[in-house]
């Protein structure tokens, strides 16, 4: 299969259960080895080759924008509380850097999500490359797509339900309709009690 | 992770209808999920649904006193369209060698006949192309494609045509 595949991750379930997804079923019968490369804040330069590649993006939202995105009644008691933790932290004696500290666990974390994502490709033979981005998740990761030119852009998908989906907003939603190249987007498994493996713990 | 046994594939049902974004659709899904693999994984499903004839008619006005007398002509046509519809998928699917191929036309809204097919089949993947209508024209004219991402159970991939850049 030799497509160009752009799946973005984050640090919830559903975006690695996206990633697996798109493992197990578009790179079936992928034998290529493994090659990662990371970069900052610009899309990495690609390697031309043959067979398919994954891209995984992963993009930090802004210190301000921390969480979900503001929009709605849910958003903007999120920008509240930060005002506020802004104001209480800036009065208090210790002149700590608040932007640096959030910004060291949101490098932490991202380096945790992304070598996950990337020991998960490594598993299936498939060949990867990171892209960190920093920014607004749903804008980032469309304008991503579009640059490097993949054929396919997959997302997970929390499976909100519709008034959940108004407030706080969705970056699959947002990338369905704006994404220029076509995008898959993996639900969360439904719990079935026939396709998995049981573990028969009935009769002992 | 869930092992899927060999010779029980994953279906695949690709959503077609009339218009050039769904052949597109059905083409991209094509040229990447089952001419690259010399034995695709996937079974294809193609499913058209077929608006009802009263639906079409009640577009008219509630009020259409004729409506009765035109039912069945546009019944017909309707008919004729979806008869067009999958055979011009047919060919789509053979001009690339792909033969293990289900059609199917149900009647009834899109979006329902969609999800419902989705359930029936129990399909991994359930592709649709896109108007690519922007946000206003998607809230009057609706989305199939929006609705099916919001409400199938199951993995949805929307394939967009690319704008033809003069």
């Amino acid at each position: 299969m030799k497509m160009k595949v752009m799946v973005a991750i984050d640090e919830s379930e559903g975006s690695f259960y996206a990633l697996k997804w798109a493992l197990e079923n578009l790179f079936e019968n992928m034998a290529s080895k493994c090659y990662a490369s990371t970069a900052e804040e610009a899309h990495a330069g690609m390697v031309e080759n043959e067979g398919g590649m994954v891209f995984l993006v992963h993009v930090q939202p802004r210190f301000a924008e921390y969480g979900y995105p503001i929009i709605g009644p849910n958003g903007f008691v999120y920008l509240m509380t930060i005002i506020i933790m802004r104001i209480i932290l800036l009065t208090t004696i210790f002149a700590i850097s608040v932007e640096d500290y959030v910004r060291k666990s949101q490098e932490e974390a991202s380096a945790a999500i992304l070598s996950r994502g990337l020991h998960m490709c490594k598993d299936k033979k498939v060949k990867a490359e990171t892209i960190i981005l920093r920014g607004d998740p749903r804008e980032m990761i469309c304008q991503a797509a579009e640059q490097v030119h993949v054929d396919l852009l997959v997302v997970g998908s929390r499976g909100l339900g519709t008034i959940s989906r108004l407030f706080i907003g969705s970056v699959s939603d947002y990338c369905a309709h704006n994404a220029k190249v076509p995008i898959l987007i993996v639900k969360p498994p439904i719990k079935k009690d026939t396709k998995e493996t049981q573990t028969s713990a009935g009769t002992a | 992770m869930a092992t899927t046994s060999s010779d029980e594939k994953q279906v695949m049902i690709v959503a077609v209808d009339d218009s050039e974004h769904s052949s597109y659709a059905l083409q991209w899904t094509l040229d990447h999920f089952f001419t690259t693999l010399p034995n695709p994984i996937f079974k294809l499903v193609l499913l058209h649904a077929k608006p009802s004839a009263t639906s079409a008619v009640g577009l008219a006005g509630p009020a259409y006193v004729g409506a009765a007398e035109v039912l069945p002509i546009v019944d017909s046509d309707l008919r004729k369209i979806a008869a067009r519809v999958v055979d011009n998928a047919k060919q789509i699917c053979s001009k690339r060698s792909v033969t293990d191929v289900i059609t199917e036309v149900v009647e009834g809204d899109p979006r329902n006949v969609l999800c419902d097919a989705v359930e029936k089949y129990h399909a991994s993947i359930l592709v649709v192309g896109s108007h690519g209508y922007g946000a206003i024209k998607r809230a009057v004219l609706g989305s199939v494609s929006d609705y099916c991402a919001h409400h199938a159970h199951c993995t949805v991939m929307i394939v967009k045509r690319p704008k033809t850049k003069h």
